[in-house]
């Protein structure tokens, strides 16, 4: 039982391998959809789930990411493995700019500047059309090549995007286990004695949310190419809403949490579809459930249980 | 000052005035739980059409109907209490401003369901008259926003500084656990607290419905705004949500007549990174670093 983790993570790889031979076209979508989206939920779980900071905004930054490589490639013609990087950068900029003078400050003034700074990304993309298209968005953003490879439709790009999530669930894992990752810690659970343990916490914490907006401008670059249109209300405040609780409920200290909730959470609407009109209220239910009967989320549930379990065993 | 500045001052006041009332129910918010309440613009949807459906339902007797408006939002005040702020209190203070924004989204669908997702014209109690003064005509409407508004200031102001009741809530967000000692009936305070909130949210939202039309999102974009009032103004300042509200309520009028209308809003939050950077207290709040 002991390699448990181990045996369920290479089920876990392999079904998600063979799926796009045994899915629908529609769930394949959706599936990709998870993929491309759980790159930005765990950039989240860096900054909200291991640094305890209160960030509303993640949309913005995945926008950030996919207006940039939209523009780039339907303007400048560059392809997507040059803008990609240029609009990690671009997010990373971005949230720089906005880390180094807010982090200094409480919680609450970060989450409202962040909340702030979505819904001025907003109005900018609505409104400063001759860059963002306006309302209408941008269309036709071409697809990738990969070494040569047309990536196009949803099977390749199912692949291309399990590619980058095992790449930044790898990354994830790594840095959590690192010294940057135990500072975060640190930092989520108690700031003053992080701060005398010569933990440097404005850095750390410029840091997490700088690589949280690194990834979401990742998962907004996949996007753009995926979806080949955008438009402003992709990356509204609501979106970053469902973003922080795809976090929630798959456990908001676990990278492994972050891909189940924003799984989990991507097919749920179509789960719930007989609920029609009535699905919104029933979300706004949900995130208070989760917060009051499992405020770690799914993966900390099931850890509970198991502690539980072994406890029980050692007993009797 | 010409008699268009004069009116678009007015006029400002106006919208600063409903800004800061709603930045008033968030500080109260604030003061006493800690909390950041993202419900706050939704509540302000559901004064606004909780009272449509009570001037309708009153045959436009004003007073019965804004009474029941009252009563409606401390139901939901109480509702949110029990159902959200009891069960959460124990958790950080994060997991309960999650919880507002899951009661916003909520309230909001409820609405949508309930109201359907067209914009409605509100009457004011004042009819749709206006005052000439010179070449400024102001409409009673306005006039009633900033007078309501005013007695609302002083009436908080007299709750909470010079009443017993306001002394033990006050205690009762300092320290809890004192309050508790002291013989403070701490629940009955919490309860106070959140129908407070909700009230002077509904509140704002029956002033602001006859000026603008409502759907059940118009409240999104003032409860934000009533944040970046609450962040110019000061965190943790009552005097500083006033102002920042009214604040913002110039800033808005002024920059959609003189530089865009589509970029106001962006006006009011690149104003509120500016006091960010350069003042983060705000004009009169409390520390905003953690550390020195």
């Amino acid at each position: 039982m002991r390699n448990l983790p181990i045996v369920l993570l290479v089920l876990v790889l392999a079904s998600a391998l063979v799926a796009p031979a045994v899915i629908s076209d529609f769930n394949l979508r959706l599936a990709t959809l998870a993929l491309h989206t759980s790159i930005a939920v765990i950039g989240l779980c860096i900054a909200f789930g291991w640094t305890g900071l209160l960030h509303l905004g993640q949309a913005a930054f995945v926008g950030i990411g996919a207006y940039a490589s939209a523009i780039l490639t339907t303007r400048a013609g560059l392809g997507f493995w040059t803008t990609m990087p240029i609009a990690l950068l671009a997010s990373g900029l971005v949230a720089l700019c906005i880390a180094v003078p807010m982090l200094r400050l409480r919680g609450h003034y970060l989450a409202l500047a962040v909340l702030g700074f979505n819904v001025t990304f907003e109005i900018v993309a609505r409104n400063w059309t001759k860059l963002t298209g306006g309302f209408d968005g941008i269309t036709d953003i071409p697809p990738v090549f990969f070494f040569g490879w047309l990536i196009e439709g949803d099977k390749g790009f199912y692949y291309l995007s399990l590619f980058f999530v095992v790449i930044v669930a790898l990354f994830g894992t790594a840095l959590r286990h690192s010294r940057y990752g135990r500072a975060m810690i640190a930092i989520r659970d108690d700031e003053l004695a992080a701060g005398t343990s010569s933990v440097d916490v404005t850095r750390i914490k410029v840091l997490a949310f700088v690589l949280a907006s690194v990834l979401a401008g990742l998962s907004g670059s996949l996007y753009a190419h995926h979806a080949t249109f955008i438009a402003p209300q992709d990356f509204e405040f609501g979106r970053s809403v469902t973003i922080l609780v795809m976090l929630i409920l798959g456990g908001e200290s676990s990278v492994a949490g972050a891909i189940i909730g924003s799984v989990i959470l991507t097919f749920l609407p179509e789960l719930l579809r007989f609920l029609g009109d009535y699905y919104q209220a029933v979300f706004g239910v949900l995130i208070l459930l989760i917060l009051i009967v499992m405020p770690n989320g799914l993966v900390g549930q099931v850890q509970s249980w198991r502690a539980r379990w072994a406890k029980g065993r050692s007993n009797g | 000052m010409s008699a268009q500045v004069l009116q678009l001052a007015i006029n400002a006041l106006a919208a600063g005035c409903i800004y800061a009332v709603v930045a008033l129910s968030v500080e109260i918010a604030y003061e006493s739980t800690g909390v950041v309440n993202f419900a706050a613009g939704q509540l302000v949807t559901a004064g606004a059409l909780i009272g449509l459906s009570a001037v309708a339902y009153t045959k436009f007797n004003f007073l019965p109907a804004y009474l029941l408006v009252i009563v409606g939002m401390s139901m939901i005040g109480i509702v949110f209490l029990i159902c959200v702020y009891l069960p959460l209190r124990r958790q950080s203070v994060l997991t309960i401003v999650i919880g507002t924004v899951g009661v916003g989204i909520f309230i909001q669908n409820v609405m949508l369901l309930t109201w359907g997702p067209l914009p409605k014209s509100v009457r004011s109690p004042m009819g749709s008259g206006a005052i000439k003064f010179g070449d400024v005509s102001v409409s009673l409407h306005v006039l009633y926003v900033i007078g309501v508004t005013a007695l609302l200031i002083i009436g908080m102001y007299l709750l909470l500084y010079r009443s017993s009741l306001g002394r033990q809530f006050r205690a009762t967000a300092q320290d809890p656990e004192a309050a508790t000692l002291m013989g403070i009936r701490v629940k009955q305070l919490y309860a106070l607290n959140w129908i407070l909130v909700c009230v002077l949210s509904g509140i704002a939202g029956l002033l602001f419905a006859p000026m603008w039309l409502v759907d059940v999102t118009s409240g999104d974009n003032i409860g934000l705004k009533a944040f970046a009032a609450i962040m110019i103004g000061g965190f943790g300042s009552v005097p500083g949500a006033i102002l920042g509200g009214i604040i913002v309520g110039a800033i808005e009028i002024f920059g959609a007549f003189y530089v865009s209308s589509a970029f106001k809003d962006a006006l009011v939050f690149a104003l509120m990174f500016l006091f960010l950077l350069v003042r983060p207290q705000g004009i009169f709040g409390e520390r905003a670093a953690d550390r020195a």
